[in-house]
């Protein structure tokens, strides 16, 4: 082994822009994502879904499908051996509908053939006899209609009753907030491979968030033992919440098993969008009292989320959006109810900012309208309110760790304004390439958000995460099964590996179930603190033992806890959460006011990020997540009519491009050292979405003086009269 | 997608030919027609390439017109030095649709035969009108927040997507067809139709008929020309309103005007009315207005798509304002 000099420290340590290891590969067109992925004697599934939202299955007639050339397989739910059902949180969503469907795009059969358009005019082929029913639409409604599945319409309620309920103030706003739902657009579609073994087992090689909880599920499904599937990671292009669910995984295994051939699957985008879950659209109902010089007394109020057809994470996803409810602020008194409710609409679940961002837009909307009412400038509002470590959430939980919220709000608005003139390039305007913005048409706004929202998961679901470090000859590999997700989670394992062991070459061994246990997902920004800490752990073992002057190769396998959580109880108080990140955005925008066009033109934004491990990677971060902050403000949400998905397409649903997207300026990036997480390093992937929206909504606000209760604002919200 | 045979002729004989087989259909850039097969929207039997014909050329006419073959692709004439020149609209229109790599497969010839965005046309499963005749139109009552205010029927209330055709209406532009009974030629405003009760019928082409050329009259004044286009972001996206516009002043006083209103009808709506209105009067942002409120007149919106006549009328206005340089 060679002896590194411990004065001249390793390059691509902890702190320094290290490249990805996966970044030329990316860039240049070879990296291999899951939809690459080949086996010889493949075929090709498909799966069909349902053209309803709500309907009776009368009879289901595979035949004609069977009959076709080229076709291996057709399966249904009889053809399930183990429990017919997934899901995260409750196993409601069936791998193959039975007697009913409940939302457009369930899935009923699946093929396998010898070219994907032979499995898909095989799936037209299948006879399904649907009578269709009624669909419940209406997440308010579906709290007292009668259950549309044997497990109810109601996935989560929730009370938080914090300090008085009776207490009032001298102040008092209300407001009423909707947010549209949301897609995660992410560009690789849902695609896997999966192999049948010798032993009666699987391979399978896919894109997803959490290898472990995947396999799972599909060994309960296949009625395998756990140790029968066998998980790889397959190159994942984008996530953002929705590959954590199952989607394809159950059907290629099931028919890998039925055809003994290998068999891959790559949705359209079109089934993408039918096949994944979204971010919940929501209806909140608040009430703020405050004192006359500003002091926040009490907010009231009330949720209810549209989960879907199926409950995937609709009951964490309405915890976060509860304890969250009033922001970043201390608040002594608060009563605070959630509905999450089951409808005929799209499964809804995970999705960057996981229902603070919902939040956020309400509770940064009624801060802005009680800084109104108050005569107060909005910024010093919230300065007056900020939280601060040793204050407590609206459950009760002390706040023990950094809270730099002040800190945020100073920074970030101390951030000098773009120029005040509208750009001169056309382009550059409102209305972008359309060209129709005149300059003297179009009025400046300016908004400000803060936001908070938790690291890990929460409320008892207490998970872990677990890697290995193996040095020799001079070169350290890391091996642990988190989801590379394009958060770059690679770079930082290789990061801290060259910190803490003083060797520059590290490999990343490929994720699998089968060389080590969980990780835990990607999601939650809990990687760099859970596997982070786990390559830290084991990396810092390996390191005792060379020092206590061990040669030769050296393992270490180490598995990295966070501190217990608690669920909340009935009263919505209780330790649920680990730890908090903090984040404020000042956004800045052009809005043509007869047009109804709105240009963000800048994004300013300070960053509680305990530690910078990656300077590159944190701005990375930042402007991905205000890129998807942006379209949830001004243009992205699934069009639903009856259940019905109308715009499950990019041409159609639409995301920010490239001239849509504002100047980022980061304004400060707060590094207060996080007690318990490797390195003091917060997760910095989901801040930069969740108040980046209520800001820009702030923003257009000042522009018009418009109310625009929801969000996404669109040209027939601005200024336009409508009929 | 259904299996279909694939053929690509050498000549305009032989294509118009090989369209009068059962279920052909002609394939130019493929960017409207293949997703819509993909979709299952369109099933032909037959795709007849028509990217090897000689149709790809721009040439100036003895009398200042300009002829534009079938297959020019819209990036190249949007960049073509004669229309940036003489009609400013036609290549802002041309700029202002889809995306680069799209306008670098898509034909102009194609551009005037895409066909409408309603998600109801787009999904085999729900009933169209205008994909089933008789099957009823569910969009009347769903989702039309971007679906006609002008020209619809009870049977289809669709809209036609072509940036493009709305330049070509304002310009009084001319369609060239060839048939196996000859050649066709039909004004852009007689091409598109409006849907009756009959919304299966985009345009007036005969069947079968190929449109090889496309020829824009000579107008001097048409370099006082723009197009305006109002969508839910700033690229890549359909219009929800737009706005061809031509002017021609006498002083202060309009002698001659050119507006056409894309994304409102079935058809590039020519805004005859309001030119009517406008020719010989002030050339004043009151004017515009009054000529724009004439034109909306005819406006039926449904619930969810009144703010496109406010929206028409506003983006209209400003394009004249801007085209007069009347100070706002």
């Amino acid at each position: 082994m060679t002896v590194t000099d411990r004065r001249t420290p390793v390059r691509g340590g902890v702190g320094t822009s290290a490249p990805r290891p996966d970044g030329v590969a990316k860039v240049a067109g070879r990296f291999a994502f899951s939809s690459d992925l080949f086996a010889d004697g493949m075929v090709w599934g498909h799966v069909l879904r349902s053209p309803y939202p709500s309907a009776r299955i009368r009879r289901i007639d595979v035949g004609p499908a069977l009959a076709i050339a080229g076709v291996h397989a057709v399966v249904t739910a009889s053809d399930v051996p183990g429990v017919n059902a997934y899901g995260l949180e409750h196993t409601d969503q069936p791998v193959f509908a039975e007697d009913v469907v409940r939302f457009t795009g369930e899935a009923v059969a699946a093929i396998a053939a010898d070219h994907p358009e032979t499995a898909r005019r095989a799936a037209a082929a299948v006879v399904v006899e649907y009578e269709p029913l009624e669909p419940l639409v209406d997440a308010e409604a579906a709290i007292t209609a009668a259950p549309i599945h044997p497990d109810g319409n109601v996935f989560a309620h929730l009370l938080i009753s914090h300090g008085d309920p009776a207490a009032t103030g001298d102040v008092v706003v209300e407001g009423t907030y909707e947010v549209g739902m949301q897609d995660q657009a992410f560009m690789g579609p849902e695609s896997g491979l999966a192999i049948p073994a010798d032993d009666g087992g699987v391979d399978l090689h896919m894109s997803t968030q959490w290898l472990h909880v995947d396999r799972d599920q599909v060994a309960s499904a296949l009625a395998l033992p756990p140790g029968l599937v066998r998980m790889t990671l397959a190159g994942v292009g984008g996530a953002f919440g929705a590959r954590e669910d199952v989607s394809l995984q159950v059907h290629i295994c099931l028919l890998a098993l039925h055809t003994g051939r290998p068999v891959k699957m790559v949705f359209s985008r079109e089934e993408s969008f039918l096949g994944h879950v979204h971010r919940h659209p929501c209806r909140m109902a608040y009430r703020h009292h405050a004192t006359r010089d500003g002091r926040l007394v009490k907010v009231e109020a009330r949720m209810v989320f549209d989960g879907g057809a199926y409950a995937s994470t609709s009951g964490p996803v309405l915890t976060n959006a509860c304890c969250f409810a009033a922001g970043p602020y201390a608040v002594p008194n608060a009563v605070v109810e959630g509905w999450a409710v089951r409808t005929n609409n799209p499964p809804c679940g995970a999705m960057r900012g996981f229902g603070a961002v919902q939040a956020c837009f309400a509770h940064e909307s009624q801060m802005d309208k009680l800084a109104a009412a108050l005569g107060m400038d909005p910024v010093e509002l919230r300065l007056r309110n900020a939280m601060q470590t040793g204050d407590r959430l609206i459950t009760g939980q002390l706040i023990s760790g950094t809270a730099p919220v002040a800190e945020l709000i100073r920074t970030c608005s101390a951030a000098p304004l773009p120029p005040q003139d509208p750009a001169p390039d056309p382009m550059a305007r409102p209305g972008g390439s359309g060209r129709s913005a005149d300059p003297d048409r179009v009025r400046r706004g300016v908004g400000f958000a803060v936001s908070i929202k938790n690291l890990m998961y929460s409320a008892g679901f207490d998970d872990f995460s677990t890697a290995r470090v193996r040095l020799a000859d001079g070169a350290a590999t890391v091996t642990c099964a988190a989801a590379e997700v394009g958060q770059g989670f690679v770079t930082l394992a290789q990061q801290i590996v060259r910190e803490v062991l003083q060797v520059e070459d590290v490999v990343i061994s490929a994720a699998d179930t089968s060389s080590i246990a969980s990780a835990g997902s990607t999601s939650a920004s809990r990687q760099t603190w859970m596997s982070g800490g786990a390559v830290e752990g084991a990396a810092r073992a390996v390191l005792r033992r060379r020092e206590a002057g061990e040669t030769g190769e050296i393992e270490e396998t180490y598995e990295h806890h966070h501190k217990p959580t608690t669920p909340l109880g009935a009263d919505g108080q209780g330790d649920a959460h680990v730890s908090y990140v903090f984040a404020a955005h000042r956004a800045v925008v052009d809005v043509d006011l007869d047009l109804g066009l709105v240009r963000v033109v800048e994004i300013a934004t300070s960053q509680d990020v305990g530690r910078v491990m990656n300077p590159v990677q944190v701005t990375g971060q930042i402007e991905g997540g205000i890129a998807q902050g942006v379209g949830l403000a001004v243009m992205e949400e699934i069009v639903m009519d009856g259940g019905l998905v109308r715009n499950a397409s990019f041409t159609d649903y639409l995301i920010p491009t490239a001239l849509d997207m504002p100047e980022v300026t980061v304004a400060a990036l707060i590094e207060q050292p996080e007690p318990g997480a490797p390195f003091g390093a917060k997760g910095v992937g989901e801040p930069p979405t969740i108040s980046s929206s209520a800001a820009v909504a702030a923003a257009v606000r000042d522009a018009t003086g418009l109310d625009l209760p929801r969000i996404p604002i669109r040209p027939q919200d601005i200024a336009l009269a409508g009929s | 997608m259904k299996a279909f045979e694939y053929e690509r002729p050498v000549g305009v004989t032989e294509a118009v030919a090989l369209a009068r087989r059962a279920g052909s259909r002609f394939l130019g850039g493929g960017t409207n027609l293949v997703d819509l097969m993909k979709l299952g929207v369109e099933t032909p039997d037959l795709l007849v390439d028509l990217t090897g014909l000689d149709l790809a050329e721009v040439l100036e006419q003895p009398d200042g017109a300009l002829r534009i073959g079938a297959t020019v692709r819209n990036s190249d004439l949007s960049a073509n030095d004669a229309v940036r020149a003489r009609y400013p609209v036609l290549s802002q229109a041309l700029v202002a649709g889809a995306s680069g790599q799209l306008r670098n497969m898509a034909t102009v010839g194609g551009n005037m035969l895409q066909r409408t965005r309603c998600p109801y046309f787009q999904d085999v499963t729900k009933a169209c009108n205008k994909r089933v005749p008789g099957s009823g139109c569910p969009a009347r009552a769903g989702e039309h927040r971007n679906l006609a205010i002008l020209g619809a029927s009870e049977a289809c209330i669709a809209t036609s997507p072509s940036d493009f055709a709305v330049a070509l209406a304002a310009l009084d532009a001319g369609v060239t067809a060839l048939t196996t009974e000859g050649e066709v030629s039909l004004t852009v405003s007689d091409f598109f139709r409006l849907p009756g009760d009959e919304p299966q019928r985009d345009t007036n082409l005969p069947p079968g008929a190929l449109v090889t050329a496309l020829t824009v009259p000579r107008l001097d004044w048409a370099t006082r020309s723009a197009y305006r286009k109002v969508r839910d972001r700033a690229s890549y996206a359909f219009a929800l309103v737009s706005v061809a516009a031509a002017v021609d002043l006498d002083g202060d006083r309009v002698r001659d005007v050119r507006l056409a209103l894309g994304g409102v009808a079935h058809a590039p709506w020519r805004a005859t009315r309001a030119e009517e209105a406008l020719r010989g009067g002030p050339a004043t942002e009151e004017a515009f207005s009054a000529a724009l409120r004439g034109e909306l007149e005819a406006a039926e919106p449904l619930p969810h798509n009144g703010f496109k006549v406010d929206l028409a009328h506003n983006v209209a206005v400003r394009t004249l304002t801007e085209l007069t340089g009347v100070p706002a």
